[in-house]
């Protein structure tokens, strides 16, 4: 494992994503973070719109990209990702991907 | 250290040539710095040969006016988002754009962020009243979908900005509906109404002929009904100023007699000319961010700089963040 891609080594698993994914949600939609759980669905629980995913996703890679050097999420997939579940399945995706 | 405004030179219909010729008149007659963002090859040939207050900040990237917001992700060094971290970074006070509205906003969110207490932001839009100060309507477009809260949040901002932009203590704001009753309007109204009850000046729904009426200051709305009001207004100024020219040009003997009002009436014209107001501010973000229409000349680009340059002189943001604040 190449030292320069991996800036901290403690693995990331699915809930320190689902955490993360729900921190940075709950501060973007200002919401109580109690109130997003793995089968919220962005819009129809969240009241999620566009602008709001792209926030996230943003947060996402500069957080993730801190610990994994080329994590990045593509927009095209965007659309893909209705509950938080497929985004915590995604984004785990992504970093095997990446690792 | 003069206010420093932060342009994108390359959004809008007639950019580059329009935007940096309004830029450079801004910085001679309004005693700001420009900083011209964009590409290089394009602004240069544009610039004086000797200029202090105008600086060049290239990029290799351009949003065009049809690209999705999401754009401003994959073009990072796009005129639109380099103007947005020119704020971001405390290089300029203010952005101003005539660009890709959605694009704009997006850059203003995700590099300055927003308020805390303000979820979703709201473009605030000057209606012109003839005879009297303009009203603000927000949103005029820039959260289509909204929750309940966001509207209460706007008409929150909508009243902070009233307060500075017309200078009036106490602005009078309608929720736009579709009848003055309290018990009017779709779910979304009935759920915003009874929270804007305790919000000083609320005076209650308002409706469409409200507009460029003495009613109220402020008209609150999500960013759809806001948009379409908007363009509805615009349209029958366009209409209406067309019906009275044509009619005034319609016989010889009315042409004739034309020629002692038409002064007046261009001049009258002229307020409701969106050129003369500039751009419209984006609030909720935490930095100065205006947005020009899409069509924006150097008058409108000009205005839209002393729009920037007024909102940093009066602290926009933090007198939103303090009224958000406040308001809970």
């Amino acid at each position: 494992m190449p030292a320069e891609t991996h800036v901290e080594r403690s693995p990331i698993g699915p809930d320190d994503v689902f955490r993360m994914i729900r921190e940075r949600l709950a501060e973007i939609l200002e919401i109580e973070e109690d109130r997003i759980t793995l089968d919220s669905d962005f819009t129809d629980d969240l009241d999620a719109d566009s602008l709001a995913l792209i926030e996230l996703v943003e947060a996402l890679e500069e957080e993730l990209g801190e610990r994994t050097v080329g994590f990045s999420i593509d927009d095209e997939d965007l659309g893909d990702l209705h509950t938080v579940r497929d985004a915590v399945d995604y984004v785990m995706h992504r970093l095997n991907r990446t690792m | 250290m003069p206010i420093t405004i932060a342009v994108d030179a390359m959004g809008g219909d007639r950019a580059p040539d329009e935007i940096v010729a309004g830029a450079i008149e801004a910085a001679d007659d309004l005693g700001v710095r420009v900083l011209l963002v964009g590409l290089e090859e394009a602004i240069t040939p544009l610039l004086p040969a000797s200029t202090s207050a105008v600086e060049l900040v290239p990029t290799t990237e351009v949003v065009a006016m049809h690209d999705p917001p999401a754009s401003v992700r994959t073009k990072k060094d796009s005129s639109i988002v380099v103007t947005a971290e020119l704020v971001r970074d405390g290089k300029a006070d203010a952005m101003a754009s005539a660009g890709n509205t959605g694009a704009a906003m997006a850059a203003a969110l995700l590099r300055m962020g927003r308020i805390k207490g303000a979820a979703r932001p709201a473009i605030a839009v000057p209606i012109p009243v003839p005879g009297h100060a303009p009203q603000i309507l927000v949103d005029g477009g820039a959260t289509v979908d909204c929750t309940a809260e966001w509207v209460r949040q706007f008409a929150v901002m909508g009243r902070e900005y009233a307060r500075i932009h017309l200078k009036v203590d106490e602005p009078r704001i309608g929720l736009l509906s579709n009848g003055e009753e309290a018990g009017k309007g779709d779910d979304l109204r009935k759920a915003v109404y009874p929270m804007l009850t305790s919000l000083p000046g609320f005076v209650g729904n308002v409706e469409g002929r409200d507009f460029m009426n003495d009613t109220v200051d402020v008209i609150v709305t999500d960013g759809f009904t806001g948009n379409v009001a908007l363009k509805t207004v615009e349209g029958a100024i366009r209409g209406t100023a067309r019906l009275v020219f044509d009619t005034l040009m319609s016989t010889p003997e009315l042409q004739a007699a034309s020629e002692a009002v038409m002064p007046a009436l261009l001049e009258a014209a002229d307020t409701l000319n969106p050129d003369s107001e500039g751009g419209c501010v984006l609030l909720g973000v935490d930095g100065i961010c205006v947005i020009a229409h899409g069509s924006s000349n150097a008058r409108a680009m000009k205005n839209s700089v002393r729009r920037a340059k007024e909102c940093v002189e009066a602290q926009v943001v933090d007198r939103m963040k303090g009224a958000v604040a406040d308001a809970g």
